[in-house]
């Protein structure tokens, strides 16, 4: 990429690469991993891939909620985005089959972190 | 009519109800036919607690509380039928978290520059490199009020204006990813999760101080945050965004990555200048302060990696945009890696004012097993202790120290009943004697001391003058020891003392532990009248100290027991006791 200048960089701001209609983000921090996000990564990558290659796979750092790692938001469209915590290789797969063939949000293991305005975010 | 999704959650004490009432609100979704357009899901989490029955309307609708079997038909009639929010349902005051540092954990690929373009990134350095004069930034920050995330608070823009004026033919900037409080893990996430904007809050210090050589200090058990820093600085100068005139600005600044191997004291900067220059991580008195005379002999300002991530943010919005949130002299937010006995450990990050009993109940969830909190530790080894009862202390930097601890990095581990004062007030103190550097006397030997008296106590031998010594070293040690670390190494012991004088005494006079931590004062003995008889303590213990037969019972022989708690842990019956 060529380098930035000031003005190249200003044109940056308000563009956004990350795709924001069809997702699915691991947290793939040390946390995530040590959980076995690896696993569900790899195996979300190949699948989601296969059957739904217009949704990408991505990486993400670390959320916050350890305790429910490893952790999958899911963001398609005409289903709520929503973040997955202890997802194991099965219940990625009930991702692929429920969350993403149905449109069906799966029971159990749906985690919604509270955010107050004001943030960032 | 788009399709909705009601997350459902019990989050009351006690017996767990969401799957009643799943059931219920199914069974009415089906009467009502709305089976295909709504879907009930019961949630693992719904990020409010001790409400009952938590309600969340998906895409977008309201969080009720405290809802009941009754209010099920008013839900679907008014809300999913109408849009009608039930406003006796929806909880009072607002809760949850606030994202300023965090913001861009797990949002954006940690790997990308892209994924950090698209929010916003580097436009703070944009406009500080082009908009802002050096002194322009400085004040800026002023305005924000940024203290130093790492523990002291000590206020960033003096830090910066010093290192500013003081004279040297070169300046340095180093963050501090040198992370070693027991617990504490949020500079490790926001090295892994948000690299980029550690980087760019680098070089805004570099051009507000005048340096052109920065140093990211980060420990080596951190593989993936060095690899994630490296890959970000190479990006970054790939976009000119590091290196020499930067975005043709004319300002010219470059950094690179030192190892630590893991020395708790190389955190305080003095030690961490002396590792960086590859001599022994000691620490030397001060003054000078780095920023006369730090690295290799030149001025340099030392920050946080959390007070590097705030930057960007401040450059962005404006100093003043950080000062409105937060208390009147400790501004903007504060990220915790919440731990211990807590129901949902993790990073929290809130507002400065917000009460511990906010975070640990209302985002944490209160304690694992439901057990009554005792206390919340905070500032990892050179923290201390607050009890129960000073749970609606708000967080900043001077609440925390009139209570006898410290903001520190920003631990915070919840300790209930089942976790023993002196235990914990040992462990701490046991970490600070590993880590001393042995440069000085007092920490040197007044925490090897104090830690003997601790285990005396602990092992059940101790006296009533005892707690007297103990008290004696530790100011000792605060008053005479040479740098943070030995000066600080007490405070656990000092506010345990303050705040559980009974507990301990329970040690030394009744040569009682409450919580069966400390084994020089637990007895394991069998209980003949629950004891089934089935034989598995005495199969499992190392020692053979359990003896008896099926007929008359068993019983732990006390000299040869090694109190290692195996019994304890195998028993299916509850037969044997901890005394």
């Amino acid at each position: 990429m060529a380098k930035l200048t000031r003005e190249s960089l200003k044109a940056l701001s308000g563009q956004n690469s990350l795709p924001c209609c069809s997702f699915i983000k691991v947290g793939m921090s040390s946390c995530g991993v040590a959980a076995g996000a690896r696993v569900v990564y790899d195996f979300l990558k190949q699948e989601v891939e296969k059957r739904f290659p217009h949704i990408a796979v991505r990486q993400c750092g670390c959320n916050g909620l350890c305790h429910a790692e490893p952790l999958v938001e899911v963001c398609v469209p005409g289903v709520p985005a929503v973040i997955y915590g202890q997802v194991t290789k099965e219940i990625a797969q009930r991702i692929v089959a429920e969350h993403l063939g149905e449109g069906r949000l799966i029971n159990d293991h749906i985690y919604v972190m509270a955010v107050r305005d004001g943030g960032e975010k | 009519m788009n399709k909705h999704f009601v997350l459902i959650k019990d989050t009351g004490p006690g017996a767990e109800a969401t799957g009643e009432f799943y059931t219920a609100f199914v069974t009415r979704l089906r009467e009502a036919n709305l089976e295909t357009s709504v879907q009930a899901v019961r949630a693992a989490d719904i990020g409010v607690y001790g409400r009952g029955i938590a309600v969340r309307i998906l895409p977008g609708g309201p969080l009720y509380v405290n809802v009941r079997a009754e209010d099920i038909d008013r839900i679907i009639a008014q809300t999913l039928k109408n849009n009608v929010v039930l406003k006796d349902l929806v909880p009072g005051e607002e809760t949850g978290q606030m994202r300023i540092v965090l913001r861009n954990c797990g949002v954006i690929d940690p790997e990308s520059i892209e994924d950090y373009f698209s929010v916003e990134g580097y436009q703070g350095l944009g406009k500080c490199l082009f908009e802002h004069s050096p002194e322009k930034v400085i004040e800026e920050v002023k305005k924000s009020g940024l203290r130093g995330r790492g523990g002291g608070g000590y206020p960033t823009h003096l830090k910066w204006a010093l290192a500013r004026k003081a004279f040297g033919e070169e300046k340095f900037v180093i963050c501090n990813g040198d992370e070693g409080d027991p617990g504490a893990y949020m500079d490790r996430s926001i090295l892994e999760s948000d690299p980029h904007a550690v980087v760019e809050g680098m070089v805004i210090t570099a051009y507000a101080v005048g340096a052109h050589t920065g140093i990211f200090y980060i420990r080596a058990e951190y593989p993936l945050a060095i690899k994630r820093i490296q890959r970000a600085i190479d990006q970054a100068r790939e976009h000119n965004l590091l290196g020499a005139d930067i975005l043709g600005s004319g300002f010219s600044f470059d950094c690179e990555i030192r190892l630590g191997a893991g020395a708790f004291v190389c955190g305080e900067e003095t030690a961490l200048i002396a590792s960086v220059e590859g001599r022994r991580g000691t620490p030397r008195p001060r003054p000078p302060y780095p920023s006369d005379s730090g690295l290799w002999g030149m001025p340099s300002v030392i920050n946080n990696v959390e007070t590097m991530a705030n930057l960007p943010v401040i450059m962005r919005r404006g100093g003043e945009w950080l000062a409105r949130i937060g208390t009147a002299k400790s501004k903007g937010t504060k990220v915790f890696a919440l731990t211990g006995n807590v129901r949902n450990s993790g990073l929290v990050e809130i507002p400065m004012g917000t009460t511990l009993r906010a975070i640990v109940e209302g985002i944490g969830g209160g304690s694992a097993g439901g057990k009554p909190i005792k206390a919340v530790q905070t500032g990892g080894p050179s923290g201390g202790i607050i009890p129960v009862d000073r749970l609606d202390t708000p967080v900043s930097y001077e609440h925390l120290q009139e209570l006898g601890s410290i903001m520190g990095s920003g631990g915070m581990i919840v300790l209930t009943e089942e976790d023993c004062i002196v235990d914990i007030a040992k462990f701490y103190l046991g970490f600070c004697v590993d880590e001393s550097c042995g440069k000085c006397a007092p920490c040197r030997i007044g925490g090897w001391q104090m830690l003997r008296l601790l285990e005396k106590i602990a092992g059940g031998e101790g006296e009533e003058q005892d707690l007297e010594k103990v008290r004696r070293l530790a100011q000792a040690m605060q008053k005479a020891s040479l740098c943070g670390l030995g000066q600080s190494a007490p405070n656990p012991v000092l506010s345990t003392l303050k705040y559980f004088a009974g507990e301990y005494r329970e040690h030394v006079v009744e040569k009682k532990c409450r919580a069966g931590k400390c084994l020089g004062l637990v007895r394991f003995v069998i209980l003949p009248e629950v004891c089934k008889r089935c034989k598995l303590c005495v199969g499992n213990c190392p020692v053979n100290a359990i003896s008896g037969d099926r007929q008359s019972g068993f019983v732990i022989d006390q000299a040869k027991c090694i109190k290692c708690g195996k019994c304890f842990e195998v028993c299916k019956f509850g037969a044997v006791a901890r005394r």
